[in-house]
């Protein structure tokens, strides 16, 4: 019997992932990461709750269960990662970090230590491991989440199962409740646990001083304050401090001035673009030889149509149609026929 | 699923007579007790029976009653209330008291007092322990975790022979013996004079009445000073608007604790003999925490060696049986629980202890029905 280690992080995905996999025959352990414990401003830390929702779920489906405590590693490799990015004044997605180094890497190898075959988690992605290990798009187009997963390496997606990439999130919802498992009725977690409930602002004053500074528009006029230029991310609408009008547009940024440049024109050129450069680029197999591909920029995001570009930074995408809100930190991520290429950072 | 509760010791539901007792206060009279038309002035004087019959069930005078929002606040009172009054002086505590009377110890210059491993106070620690400058001591009378039963008695005598050689040394400092004994009331004497305790912790949410109700018995003559100030409630030892309904659900459930606490003694005594002999017979490797001996009647804490007891709690509950850990387990990052400690018990031993906590409800068939699930779940864990 093949030894699966799923992480359990106490909601409603993971349950089900390995409900399914028990039921599939396999040796199935829980594992509940503890990545973060530590209480924010006005939002205790509800990782102990999940951490018995985990347990309880391990209990219900009869299969043994771990905590693996990376607390540490993930303060190293996802949390500071993100501070020094938002000090850079771009905007890092600290989940896509989270899955190339601690799910798909140290809890990886740690399972794959403790003698397990492979490693599975509740994604909604799909995975073929014949000829080449591939990472496919989900069934289920509103929650695929492989636009979070495309930094992963080929030789972690050799030993990784995704099973609910067959499966729509109602059906998962059905199954939670066909298993009789409490997480049947759990609330969606958002995003990365720690910030979706407070908000990024105020994690990030955790870490770094701000001071006010201008908001300057589209003319070069000053227009108002804003509390500090990390906290705004380009592209963006904003609730700038600026009363009445139009909206605003964040369109740049000086972090050495500590000023945000605004438009309050939609069709700033500023805002739109039809090329879009990228830095770290990861390919899950080889470089693709079709240079066609589909491109998402955000999680959701349409798939829009472009053309991979050699430059002497790395690569460019040639955009068919012009999008607005490209944001430096995002990621775009590649693919080919539902299958994801990998991708890169946005600068 | 039919549930068999065994976790008394953390709550009790609330008597039937109670809750009746309890109801006309939240709507029909629902006045403030200090307001002075004459609705709100009968309001008062219930409020104030209700004192007396407590008082009278206790064997105190009713101004020795202070209530309070249940036994953590009447502990922090207690602590507090008189080292606050004498500052500077020092208090002893044992070392398995509840973290309700050790946090607040902490603010001041303290000493706990060993247990022996049957959890039982240690005398001769006592004694050491006690100085010139010390003003209280608070020794509980039943540990709400293993159940142990304090000396209580000869903690008194102890204090009592250092109170008459402090007059002889012509020492003013006053020295006063605290007990917490929610735990003890259902089943336990707890008239606070034939104890020899000074100031004694009540809590309602422990013997069929209302959660956050309770009391401190504060005998004459002892000054405390307050914690909560404001319009001078409770002879200004705690202000705000009396909880009405509380205080009625608290006084009803504590007469009839005190009046019956021979018979459910009893009861209970007879249902943890057949539960100690089921474990001995279906789970051999269990073995029992804290006194054999001196031991409150309804309650179990064991160890299981090897087991997770987080786990077996949960397995349990899955089959409808709801027991407490012994102790946190090491992943949650709490601190092993103190009172497994202070017996000189491992971490992993303590990580592997189960409490269940019988009631007035248990039934012989409940306990059948959880040692024989104990046993199952044990056995596929191990």
């Amino acid at each position: 019997m093949k030894k699966v280690y799923v992480g359990l992080s106490g909601g409603v995905d993971s349950s089900v992932t390995a409900a399914l996999l028990k039921e599939q025959g396999y040796a199935v352990t829980g594992v509940y990461m503890k990545n973060w414990s530590q209480d924010l401003p006005g939002m205790p830390c509800p990782w102990k709750e999940d951490y018995l929702d985990a347990k309880r779920v391990a209990v219900q489906l009869g299969i043994p269960f771990k905590m693996y405590d990376f607390e540490t590693d993930y303060k190293h490799k996802v949390v500071d990662y993100m501070v020094e990015e938002y000090k850079e004044g771009r905007t890092p997605n600290p989940d896509i970090m989270c899955n190339q180094e601690i799910k798909f890497k140290l809890f990886l190898d740690t399972a794959l230590d403790d003698g397990a075959d492979y490693v599975a988690t509740g994604h909604y992605a799909s995975v073929s491991h014949e000829p080449v290990p591939q990472l496919r798009i989900a069934k289920d187009d509103n929650k695929d989440q492989t636009y979070f997963l495309y930094r992963i390496r080929e030789s972690a997606l050799a030993k990784t199962l995704f099973p609910l990439g067959d499966y729509t999130k109602p059906e998962v919802r059905k199954l939670a409740e066909k298993f009789k498992l409490i997480t049947a009725s759990k609330k969606e977690s958002m995003g990365i646990c720690f910030v979706g409930k407070v908000g990024i602002k105020e994690f990030l004053e955790q870490y770094v001083t701000t001071e006010p500074g201008d908001v300057i528009d589209q003319h070069g006029t000053r227009v108002g304050m804003h509390e500090g230029a990390i906290f705004y991310t380009i592209g963006q609408r904003h609730g700038l401090n600026v009363g009445g009008g139009l909206p605003y547009y964040v369109i740049g940024k000086d972090m050495n001035k500590n000023q945000v440049f605004v438009t309050t024109d939609i069709n700033d050129k500023k805002l739109w673009h039809n090329r879009l450069k990228m830095t770290k680029v990861h390919w899950i197999n080889e470089e693709p030889t079709n240079p066609t591909v589909l491109v998402r920029t955000r999680h959701r995001a349409p798939l829009i149509q472009g053309t991979i570009e050699k430059t002497p930074e790395g690569y460019a995408i040639k955009l068919e149609n012009e999008i607005r809100a490209l944001t430096p930190g995002q990621s775009a991520v590649l693919y080919q026929d539902g299958i994801v290429l990998g991708g890169g950072i946005i600068f | 699923m039919k549930h068999i509760y065994l976790d008394y010791a953390a709550a009790t539901p609330i008597d039937s007579k109670v809750l009746s007792a309890m109801q006309p206060y939240f709507s029909d009279t629902f006045f403030n007790p200090s307001a002075t038309y004459l609705r709100a002035r009968s309001v008062a004087k219930d409020v104030q029976s209700a004192r007396h019959e407590i008082a009278q069930s206790l064997g105190v005078r009713p101004p020795e009653i202070i209530f309070t929002a249940g036994g953590s606040e009447a502990n922090n009172l207690a602590v507090h209330g008189v080292m606050r009054h004498y500052l500077g002086k020092h208090m002893v505590l044992g070392a398995t008291e509840h973290s309700s009377i050790i946090e607040p110890a902490k603010a001041y210059d303290h000493s706990l007092v060993a247990v022996h491993p049957d959890g039982r106070t240690s005398l001769e620690d006592l004694k050491k322990s006690i100085t010139d400058d010390t003003v209280l001591v608070s020794i509980m009378l039943a540990n709400n975790e293993i159940g142990t039963i304090a000396p209580i008695k000869k903690v008194a005598d102890i204090i009592k022979k250092i109170r008459e050689a402090r007059i002889k040394s012509g020492n003013e400092l006053p020295l006063y013996l605290h007990s917490d004994i929610c735990q003890a009331v259902l089943c336990l004497d707890v008239h606070p004079a034939r104890l020899g305790v000074d100031l004694m912790t009540f809590n309602g949410g422990k013997i069929y009445g209302p959660k956050q109700s309770g009391l401190l018995y504060v005998k004459t003559g002892i000054v405390l000073d307050s914690l909560i100030q404001g319009g001078g409630q409770e002879r200004n030892l705690r202000s705000g608007t009396e909880n009405v309904p509380s205080i009625i659900g608290f006084s009803v459930a504590l007469r009839k604790a005190v009046k019956r606490h021979e018979s459910s003694h009893k009861k209970l005594t007879d249902l943890q003999k057949i539960f100690i002999n089921l474990l001995s017979q279906h789970v051999p490797q269990a073995s029992l925490n804290g006194s054999a001996d001196y031991r409150l009647p309804n309650n179990i804490h064991i160890t299981i060696p090897g087991i997770d007891n987080e786990r077996i709690m949960m397995e349990l509950d899955e089959r409808g049986i709801e027991c407490a850990v012994g102790s946190a387990c090491s992943a949650s990052n709490d601190e092993p629980s103190h009172v497994l400690k202070a017996l000189g018990m491992t971490d992993s031993d303590a990580q592997s202890s189960l409490r269940f906590t019988m009631g007035l409800e248990t039934t012989k068939e409940d306990i059948e029905t959880t040692v024989l699930a104990l046993r199952e779940c044990v056995s596929t864990n191990l």
